[in-house]
Protein backbone atom coordinates (compact mmCIF):
# COMPACT_ATOMS: atom_id res chain seq x y z
CA UNK A 1 0.00 0.00 0.00
CA UNK A 2 1.43 3.73 -1.10
CA UNK A 3 1.75 6.37 0.95
CA UNK A 4 2.25 7.10 4.57
CA UNK A 5 3.94 4.81 6.87
CA UNK A 6 1.04 2.64 9.13
CA UNK A 7 0.49 1.14 12.26
CA UNK A 8 -1.65 -1.81 11.12
CA UNK A 9 -3.08 -3.09 14.22
CA UNK A 10 -4.98 -6.59 13.78
CA UNK A 11 -7.22 -7.61 16.54
CA UNK A 12 -10.58 -9.48 17.25
CA UNK A 13 -12.49 -10.37 20.49
CA UNK A 14 -12.43 -14.04 19.94
CA UNK A 15 -9.08 -16.21 19.84
CA UNK A 16 -7.93 -18.71 17.19
CA UNK A 17 -9.50 -17.26 14.83
CA UNK A 18 -7.04 -16.32 12.38
CA UNK A 19 -4.99 -12.94 13.74
CA UNK A 20 -1.42 -14.00 13.18
CA UNK A 21 -2.24 -15.70 9.94
CA UNK A 22 -3.88 -12.17 8.70
CA UNK A 23 -0.81 -10.36 10.65
CA UNK A 24 1.40 -12.89 8.67
CA UNK A 25 -0.31 -11.80 5.32
CA UNK A 26 -0.33 -8.33 6.24
CA UNK A 27 3.79 -8.10 6.98
CA UNK A 28 4.49 -10.53 3.56
CA UNK A 29 1.77 -8.62 1.55
CA UNK A 30 4.60 -5.13 2.70
CA UNK A 31 7.36 -6.78 2.01
CA UNK A 32 6.15 -8.10 -1.35
CA UNK A 33 5.10 -4.37 -2.22
CA UNK A 34 9.11 -2.93 -1.18
CA UNK A 35 8.75 -1.90 2.38
CA UNK A 36 10.05 -2.34 5.79
CA UNK A 37 7.59 -3.37 7.92
CA UNK A 38 8.37 -3.55 11.90
CA UNK A 39 6.26 -6.35 13.88
CA UNK A 40 4.67 -6.03 17.14
CA UNK A 41 3.58 -9.70 18.31
CA UNK A 42 1.79 -8.98 22.14
CA UNK A 43 1.24 -12.79 22.25
CA UNK A 44 3.58 -12.89 25.04
CA UNK A 45 5.43 -15.38 25.92
CA UNK A 46 4.63 -17.70 22.93
CA UNK A 47 5.32 -14.92 20.59
CA UNK A 48 3.54 -16.90 17.27
CA UNK A 49 3.98 -14.12 14.70
CA UNK A 50 7.79 -13.83 16.12
CA UNK A 51 8.07 -16.91 15.11
CA UNK A 52 7.68 -16.54 11.92
CA UNK A 53 9.63 -13.04 11.72
CA UNK A 54 12.33 -13.49 14.04
CA UNK A 55 14.19 -10.80 12.90
CA UNK A 56 11.82 -8.20 12.56
CA UNK A 57 9.31 -8.50 15.59
CA UNK A 58 9.57 -7.45 19.05
CA UNK A 59 7.82 -9.38 21.48
CA UNK A 60 6.02 -7.37 23.94
CA UNK A 61 3.92 -8.30 27.15
CA UNK A 62 1.23 -6.06 26.65
CA UNK A 63 0.27 -6.99 30.63
CA UNK A 64 3.11 -5.12 31.36
CA UNK A 65 4.38 -1.62 31.87
CA UNK A 66 7.72 -2.43 29.74
CA UNK A 67 5.52 -4.31 27.19
CA UNK A 68 3.63 -1.45 26.86
CA UNK A 69 7.09 0.67 26.24
CA UNK A 70 8.26 -1.82 24.03
CA UNK A 71 5.40 -1.46 21.77
CA UNK A 72 4.16 2.19 21.63
CA UNK A 73 7.48 3.43 22.21
CA UNK A 74 9.35 1.49 19.43
CA UNK A 75 6.81 2.59 17.24
CA UNK A 76 6.99 6.21 18.05
CA UNK A 77 10.61 6.31 18.28
CA UNK A 78 11.12 5.37 14.75
CA UNK A 79 8.03 6.69 12.78
CA UNK A 80 9.50 6.22 9.31
CA UNK A 81 8.05 2.76 8.58
CA UNK A 82 5.05 0.51 8.95
CA UNK A 83 4.44 -1.30 11.94
CA UNK A 84 2.25 -4.70 12.43
CA UNK A 85 0.66 -5.03 15.51
CA UNK A 86 -1.05 -8.01 16.08
CA UNK A 87 -3.04 -8.16 19.33
CA UNK A 88 -4.33 -11.68 20.85
CA UNK A 89 -7.87 -11.56 22.41
CA UNK A 90 -6.79 -11.09 25.85
CA UNK A 91 -5.78 -8.04 25.28
CA UNK A 92 -7.86 -6.22 23.09
CA UNK A 93 -9.97 -4.02 25.65
CA UNK A 94 -6.75 -3.62 27.69
CA UNK A 95 -5.00 -2.28 24.19
CA UNK A 96 -7.53 0.01 23.02
CA UNK A 97 -8.33 1.53 26.89
CA UNK A 98 -4.44 1.76 27.19
CA UNK A 99 -4.69 3.77 23.69
CA UNK A 100 -7.52 5.94 24.90
CA UNK A 101 -5.15 7.02 28.54
CA UNK A 102 -1.94 7.73 26.44
CA UNK A 103 -3.90 9.22 23.11
CA UNK A 104 -1.74 7.01 21.18
CA UNK A 105 -3.47 7.35 18.27
CA UNK A 106 -2.93 11.21 18.27
CA UNK A 107 0.75 10.74 18.78
CA UNK A 108 0.83 8.22 15.91
CA UNK A 109 -0.72 11.31 13.75
CA UNK A 110 1.48 13.67 14.88
CA UNK A 111 4.37 11.29 13.70
CA UNK A 112 2.95 11.27 10.75
CA UNK A 113 1.50 7.64 10.54
CA UNK A 114 -2.29 6.39 9.78
CA UNK A 115 -3.43 3.78 11.60
CA UNK A 116 -5.64 0.86 10.08
CA UNK A 117 -7.71 -1.76 12.19
CA UNK A 118 -8.28 -5.01 11.03
CA UNK A 119 -10.73 -6.70 13.25
CA UNK A 120 -11.83 -10.26 12.55
CA UNK A 121 -15.57 -10.65 13.39
CA UNK A 122 -16.20 -14.15 14.24
CA UNK A 123 -19.13 -16.35 13.94
CA UNK A 124 -20.48 -15.01 17.67
CA UNK A 125 -23.12 -12.66 17.55
CA UNK A 126 -21.43 -10.54 19.94
CA UNK A 127 -18.60 -10.27 17.66
CA UNK A 128 -20.32 -7.93 15.88
CA UNK A 129 -20.88 -5.60 19.11
CA UNK A 130 -17.03 -6.01 19.71
CA UNK A 131 -16.03 -4.96 16.26
CA UNK A 132 -18.64 -1.79 16.38
CA UNK A 133 -16.61 -0.80 19.79
CA UNK A 134 -13.50 -1.03 18.11
CA UNK A 135 -14.75 0.92 14.98
CA UNK A 136 -16.21 3.90 17.33
CA UNK A 137 -12.46 4.36 18.97
CA UNK A 138 -11.55 7.99 18.17
CA UNK A 139 -8.12 8.43 15.64
CA UNK A 140 -8.53 4.98 13.32
CA UNK A 141 -7.89 6.37 9.61
CA UNK A 142 -9.45 3.22 8.26
CA UNK A 143 -11.33 -0.11 10.19
CA UNK A 144 -11.53 -3.42 8.36
CA UNK A 145 -13.77 -5.53 9.13
CA UNK A 146 -12.21 -9.50 8.58
CA UNK A 147 -13.98 -13.03 7.91
CA UNK A 148 -12.47 -16.10 8.11
CA UNK A 149 -14.69 -18.19 6.07
CA UNK A 150 -12.29 -21.35 7.88
CA UNK A 151 -14.21 -20.48 11.53
CA UNK A 152 -17.35 -18.08 9.85
CA UNK A 153 -18.77 -14.71 10.77
CA UNK A 154 -21.36 -12.91 12.21
CA UNK A 155 -20.27 -10.16 9.67
CA UNK A 156 -23.74 -9.36 7.38
CA UNK A 157 -23.53 -10.72 4.07
CA UNK A 158 -23.18 -8.33 1.82
CA UNK A 159 -21.75 -5.79 3.76
CA UNK A 160 -17.92 -4.95 2.65
CA UNK A 161 -15.71 -7.16 4.23
CA UNK A 162 -11.99 -8.33 3.49
CA UNK A 163 -12.07 -12.07 3.30
CA UNK A 164 -9.92 -14.95 4.36
CA UNK A 165 -11.08 -17.71 1.86
CA UNK A 166 -11.74 -21.23 3.55
CA UNK A 167 -8.01 -23.22 3.45
CA UNK A 168 -8.38 -27.30 3.46
CA UNK A 169 -7.14 -28.31 6.69
CA UNK A 170 -4.18 -29.75 5.05
CA UNK A 171 -2.56 -26.42 3.72
CA UNK A 172 -3.50 -24.64 6.39
CA UNK A 173 -1.71 -27.21 8.49
CA UNK A 174 1.53 -26.77 6.11
CA UNK A 175 0.98 -22.93 6.00
CA UNK A 176 1.43 -22.81 9.75
CA UNK A 177 4.81 -24.55 10.15
CA UNK A 178 7.19 -21.73 11.25
CA UNK A 179 9.28 -22.46 8.29
CA UNK A 180 6.63 -21.95 5.51
CA UNK A 181 7.24 -18.54 4.00
CA UNK A 182 3.94 -17.30 2.40
CA UNK A 183 6.10 -14.44 0.69
CA UNK A 184 8.29 -16.90 -0.91
CA UNK A 185 5.17 -19.21 -2.06
CA UNK A 186 4.38 -16.30 -4.04
CA UNK A 187 7.99 -15.42 -5.44
CA UNK A 188 8.06 -19.15 -6.75
CA UNK A 189 9.13 -21.21 -3.89
CA UNK A 190 6.42 -24.25 -3.39
CA UNK A 191 8.21 -25.16 0.02
CA UNK A 192 7.25 -28.67 -0.52
CA UNK A 193 3.80 -28.74 -1.33
CA UNK A 194 1.58 -30.87 -3.81
CA UNK A 195 0.72 -29.60 -7.12
CA UNK A 196 -3.05 -29.34 -5.59
CA UNK A 197 -2.14 -27.61 -2.44
CA UNK A 198 0.09 -25.26 -4.52
CA UNK A 199 -3.25 -24.40 -6.18
CA UNK A 200 -5.32 -23.56 -3.34
CA UNK A 201 -2.87 -21.96 -1.83
CA UNK A 202 -2.15 -19.81 -4.96
CA UNK A 203 -5.79 -18.92 -4.87
CA UNK A 204 -5.73 -17.96 -1.52
CA UNK A 205 -3.00 -15.70 -1.73
CA UNK A 206 -4.11 -14.03 -5.25
CA UNK A 207 -7.58 -12.80 -3.49
CA UNK A 208 -6.51 -12.00 0.11
CA UNK A 209 -3.59 -9.90 -1.37
CA UNK A 210 -5.77 -8.59 -4.04
CA UNK A 211 -7.81 -7.47 -1.23
CA UNK A 212 -4.66 -5.79 0.40
CA UNK A 213 -3.96 -3.76 -2.47
CA UNK A 214 -8.16 -2.86 -3.21
CA UNK A 215 -7.85 -1.01 0.43
CA UNK A 216 -5.42 1.73 -1.49
CA UNK A 217 -8.72 2.79 -2.92
CA UNK A 218 -10.61 3.01 0.19
CA UNK A 219 -8.30 4.57 2.03
CA UNK A 220 -8.03 7.27 -0.91
CA UNK A 221 -11.73 7.71 -1.01
CA UNK A 222 -11.85 7.83 3.02
CA UNK A 223 -9.18 11.12 2.30
CA UNK A 224 -11.18 12.41 -0.32
CA UNK A 225 -14.21 12.19 1.87
CA UNK A 226 -12.57 13.83 4.45
CA UNK A 227 -13.20 10.68 7.43
CA UNK B 1 -3.08 40.05 45.85
CA UNK B 2 -2.53 38.57 49.68
CA UNK B 3 0.16 36.09 50.00
CA UNK B 4 0.01 32.64 50.71
CA UNK B 5 2.08 30.47 53.21
CA UNK B 6 1.34 26.49 52.75
CA UNK B 7 2.73 24.16 54.55
CA UNK B 8 3.06 20.62 53.57
CA UNK B 9 3.72 17.97 56.53
CA UNK B 10 3.22 14.64 58.34
CA UNK B 11 4.08 13.12 61.38
CA UNK B 12 5.12 9.83 59.75
CA UNK B 13 7.87 9.47 56.91
CA UNK B 14 7.27 7.85 54.01
CA UNK B 15 3.63 8.89 53.17
CA UNK B 16 4.70 10.98 49.84
CA UNK B 17 5.00 14.36 51.41
CA UNK B 18 7.61 16.08 48.74
CA UNK B 19 5.50 14.45 45.64
CA UNK B 20 3.04 16.21 47.46
CA UNK B 21 4.69 19.26 47.24
CA UNK B 22 6.26 18.71 43.68
CA UNK B 23 2.35 18.24 42.46
CA UNK B 24 1.86 21.61 44.04
CA UNK B 25 4.20 23.69 42.51
CA UNK B 26 3.96 21.52 38.94
CA UNK B 27 0.49 22.17 39.48
CA UNK B 28 0.72 26.16 40.02
CA UNK B 29 3.45 26.31 37.44
CA UNK B 30 1.19 24.83 34.85
CA UNK B 31 -1.53 27.54 36.23
CA UNK B 32 1.02 30.45 35.78
CA UNK B 33 1.67 31.20 39.47
CA UNK B 34 4.46 32.07 40.44
CA UNK B 35 5.60 30.25 43.72
CA UNK B 36 9.10 29.80 45.67
CA UNK B 37 9.64 26.85 48.03
CA UNK B 38 11.52 25.85 51.25
CA UNK B 39 12.86 22.06 51.87
CA UNK B 40 13.71 21.70 56.01
CA UNK B 41 15.09 18.66 55.05
CA UNK B 42 18.74 20.03 56.14
CA UNK B 43 20.77 19.38 54.47
CA UNK B 44 19.48 17.21 51.87
CA UNK B 45 16.57 18.72 50.69
CA UNK B 46 15.06 16.26 48.44
CA UNK B 47 12.70 19.04 46.86
CA UNK B 48 15.27 21.31 46.14
CA UNK B 49 16.95 18.28 43.65
CA UNK B 50 13.35 19.07 41.43
CA UNK B 51 13.10 23.14 41.64
CA UNK B 52 16.45 24.26 42.53
CA UNK B 53 15.88 27.46 40.89
CA UNK B 54 12.82 28.57 43.46
CA UNK B 55 14.18 26.09 46.30
CA UNK B 56 16.07 26.69 49.31
CA UNK B 57 17.12 24.51 52.08
CA UNK B 58 16.47 25.78 55.99
CA UNK B 59 16.63 24.40 59.24
CA UNK B 60 13.47 25.31 60.86
CA UNK B 61 14.74 25.70 64.40
CA UNK B 62 17.28 28.28 63.12
CA UNK B 63 16.06 31.98 63.31
CA UNK B 64 17.66 33.12 60.25
CA UNK B 65 16.12 30.57 58.37
CA UNK B 66 12.53 31.51 59.74
CA UNK B 67 13.45 35.26 59.01
CA UNK B 68 14.04 33.95 55.63
CA UNK B 69 10.46 32.51 55.41
CA UNK B 70 8.76 34.90 56.83
CA UNK B 71 9.91 37.73 56.61
CA UNK B 72 10.10 37.96 52.66
CA UNK B 73 6.37 36.97 52.19
CA UNK B 74 5.22 40.81 51.41
CA UNK B 75 8.67 41.39 50.09
CA UNK B 76 9.51 38.48 47.76
CA UNK B 77 6.93 39.49 45.26
CA UNK B 78 5.94 35.97 44.79
CA UNK B 79 1.78 35.25 45.43
CA UNK B 80 2.69 31.22 46.83
CA UNK B 81 5.67 30.18 49.21
CA UNK B 82 5.57 26.33 50.02
CA UNK B 83 7.14 24.60 53.15
CA UNK B 84 7.73 21.05 52.51
CA UNK B 85 8.38 19.83 56.63
CA UNK B 86 10.81 17.44 56.99
CA UNK B 87 9.35 13.92 57.91
CA UNK B 88 8.17 13.28 61.27
CA UNK B 89 8.36 17.46 62.20
CA UNK B 90 4.71 18.37 61.55
CA UNK B 91 3.62 19.05 65.13
CA UNK B 92 6.77 20.40 66.10
CA UNK B 93 6.65 22.89 62.98
CA UNK B 94 2.93 24.06 64.25
CA UNK B 95 3.97 24.02 67.64
CA UNK B 96 6.69 26.61 66.53
CA UNK B 97 4.87 28.93 64.30
CA UNK B 98 2.31 29.33 67.16
CA UNK B 99 4.90 30.12 69.95
CA UNK B 100 6.58 32.61 67.21
CA UNK B 101 3.58 34.18 66.03
CA UNK B 102 3.31 32.93 62.52
CA UNK B 103 0.23 30.68 62.83
CA UNK B 104 -1.81 34.57 64.73
CA UNK B 105 -0.44 36.14 61.95
CA UNK B 106 -2.27 34.11 59.35
CA UNK B 107 -5.15 34.24 61.51
CA UNK B 108 -4.98 37.70 61.52
CA UNK B 109 -4.85 37.90 57.95
CA UNK B 110 -1.46 38.94 57.25
CA UNK B 111 -1.16 36.54 54.70
CA UNK B 112 -3.35 33.25 54.11
CA UNK B 113 -2.13 29.86 55.69
CA UNK B 114 -2.78 26.64 54.85
CA UNK B 115 -1.74 23.08 55.81
CA UNK B 116 -1.56 19.91 53.42
CA UNK B 117 -1.79 17.04 55.96
CA UNK B 118 -0.59 13.98 53.74
CA UNK B 119 -1.41 10.76 55.01
CA UNK B 120 -0.97 7.44 53.85
CA UNK B 121 -3.19 4.32 54.58
CA UNK B 122 -2.17 3.08 57.87
CA UNK B 123 -4.51 3.38 60.97
CA UNK B 124 -1.55 5.91 63.01
CA UNK B 125 -2.15 8.25 60.69
CA UNK B 126 -5.81 8.97 62.11
CA UNK B 127 -4.38 10.54 65.68
CA UNK B 128 -2.20 12.79 63.79
CA UNK B 129 -5.13 14.42 63.06
CA UNK B 130 -6.42 14.67 66.34
CA UNK B 131 -3.11 15.55 67.98
CA UNK B 132 -2.51 18.65 65.30
CA UNK B 133 -6.18 19.91 65.59
CA UNK B 134 -5.54 22.45 68.23
CA UNK B 135 -3.23 24.53 65.53
CA UNK B 136 -5.70 24.90 63.45
CA UNK B 137 -7.54 28.05 63.90
CA UNK B 138 -7.94 29.58 61.30
CA UNK B 139 -5.67 27.83 58.91
CA UNK B 140 -6.92 26.08 55.75
CA UNK B 141 -6.28 22.65 56.21
CA UNK B 142 -6.13 19.66 53.46
CA UNK B 143 -5.95 16.64 54.35
CA UNK B 144 -4.14 14.71 51.36
CA UNK B 145 -4.68 10.62 51.59
CA UNK B 146 -1.99 9.97 49.12
CA UNK B 147 -1.91 6.52 47.36
CA UNK B 148 0.89 7.48 44.70
CA UNK B 149 3.03 4.65 46.00
CA UNK B 150 0.35 2.32 47.68
CA UNK B 151 -2.23 -0.42 46.32
CA UNK B 152 -3.21 -0.66 49.64
CA UNK B 153 -6.92 0.04 50.62
CA UNK B 154 -7.22 2.88 53.56
CA UNK B 155 -7.70 1.10 56.56
CA UNK B 156 -8.69 3.44 58.85
CA UNK B 157 -12.19 3.45 60.78
CA UNK B 158 -14.04 5.95 58.62
CA UNK B 159 -16.30 6.99 61.91
CA UNK B 160 -13.48 8.09 63.93
CA UNK B 161 -11.87 9.74 61.16
CA UNK B 162 -14.73 11.89 60.18
CA UNK B 163 -14.86 12.30 64.34
CA UNK B 164 -11.39 14.04 63.64
CA UNK B 165 -11.93 15.84 60.60
CA UNK B 166 -15.19 17.57 61.50
CA UNK B 167 -13.79 18.87 64.22
CA UNK B 168 -11.62 21.23 62.25
CA UNK B 169 -12.75 24.09 60.89
CA UNK B 170 -12.17 24.88 57.41
CA UNK B 171 -10.72 21.57 56.52
CA UNK B 172 -11.02 19.41 52.65
CA UNK B 173 -9.98 16.30 51.95
CA UNK B 174 -8.44 15.18 48.45
CA UNK B 175 -6.76 12.20 47.00
CA UNK B 176 -3.53 11.85 45.09
CA UNK B 177 -4.10 9.00 43.13
CA UNK B 178 -2.01 6.06 42.30
CA UNK B 179 1.04 6.58 39.58
CA UNK B 180 2.24 3.79 37.79
CA UNK B 181 5.35 2.72 39.51
CA UNK B 182 7.77 2.84 36.62
CA UNK B 183 6.65 5.93 35.90
CA UNK B 184 6.97 7.56 39.29
CA UNK B 185 10.58 6.09 39.26
CA UNK B 186 11.26 7.12 36.00
CA UNK B 187 10.04 10.69 36.97
CA UNK B 188 12.32 10.59 40.30
CA UNK B 189 15.49 9.24 38.48
CA UNK B 190 15.79 11.73 35.96
CA UNK B 191 15.15 14.56 38.94
CA UNK B 192 12.88 16.60 36.65
CA UNK B 193 9.51 18.17 37.37
CA UNK B 194 6.71 16.25 36.77
CA UNK B 195 5.73 19.11 33.76
CA UNK B 196 9.32 18.94 31.75
CA UNK B 197 8.54 14.98 32.23
CA UNK B 198 5.40 15.23 30.74
CA UNK B 199 7.12 18.04 28.15
CA UNK B 200 10.18 15.41 27.68
CA UNK B 201 12.42 18.21 28.61
CA UNK B 202 15.48 17.25 30.55
CA UNK B 203 16.14 19.85 33.80
CA UNK B 204 18.05 22.65 31.77
CA UNK B 205 15.33 22.37 29.10
CA UNK B 206 16.91 20.42 26.21
CA UNK B 207 15.05 17.67 24.46
CA UNK B 208 14.63 14.28 26.50
CA UNK B 209 13.94 11.15 25.41
CA UNK B 210 11.57 9.74 28.04
CA UNK B 211 9.39 7.25 27.62
CA UNK B 212 5.90 7.77 25.68
CA UNK B 213 4.00 5.50 27.85
CA UNK B 214 5.25 6.56 30.87
CA UNK B 215 4.76 10.52 30.18
CA UNK B 216 0.90 9.54 29.10
CA UNK B 217 0.74 7.94 32.39
CA UNK B 218 1.79 11.15 34.55
CA UNK B 219 0.18 13.19 32.00
CA UNK B 220 -2.91 11.54 32.90
CA UNK B 221 -2.04 11.18 36.52
CA UNK B 222 -1.55 15.33 36.51
CA UNK B 223 -4.81 15.80 35.25
CA UNK B 224 -6.46 13.64 38.04
CA UNK B 225 -4.70 15.79 40.65
CA UNK B 226 -5.62 19.04 38.67
CA UNK B 227 -9.45 17.93 39.73
CA UNK B 228 -8.77 16.60 43.09
CA UNK B 229 -6.91 20.39 43.49
CA UNK B 230 -9.91 21.81 41.78
CA UNK B 231 -11.58 21.20 44.69
CA UNK B 232 -9.97 23.45 47.32
CA UNK B 233 -11.16 26.14 47.60
CA UNK B 234 -7.77 28.01 48.63
CA UNK B 235 -5.53 26.62 45.96
CA UNK B 236 -8.35 27.81 43.43
CA UNK B 237 -8.56 30.94 45.04
CA UNK B 238 -4.86 31.71 44.35
CA UNK B 239 -5.03 30.36 40.66
CA UNK B 240 -7.82 32.70 40.28
CA UNK B 241 -5.90 35.44 41.30
CA UNK B 242 -2.39 34.71 40.09
CA UNK B 243 0.04 36.09 37.79
CA UNK B 244 1.37 34.90 34.41
CA UNK B 245 5.13 34.15 34.25
CA UNK B 246 5.97 31.00 36.12
CA UNK B 247 9.51 30.64 36.64
CA UNK B 248 9.40 26.91 37.42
Amino acid sequence: MAGRPTVYIIASDQSRNGKTLLARLMADYLLLDGKDPFLIDTDAPEGPLRAFFPGRTALADFEKTQGRMKAFDTILAAPGRDYVVDLPQRHVLDFFATVRELDFFSAAHEAGFRVIVFFIVDRATPSLRAAKDVYEEKGIDLFVAVKNDFVGSAWPPGEGALTLPLLPRDVALAISEKRFSLRNFVLGDDQGLESDQRLTLNNFMFSVLGSLNSLDTEISLAALKGD
Amino acid sequence: MKPTLILVGADKGGVGKTTLSRSLLDYFARKNVLTRAFDTENPRGSLRRFYPNITEVIDLANVAHQMKVLDTMETANVPVTIVDLKAGNLSYALDLFERIGVLEAGRNGLFNLGLVHVVGPSIASLDEIGEIAKYLQGVHYILARNSINETNFFEWDEATHEKYFSAIPKAQEINIPKLNEMAYEQVDLSGVTFKDFIENRTANGSNAKFSFVLRGYVKKWCSEIDAEFAHVQLLQEIVSGGRSGASV
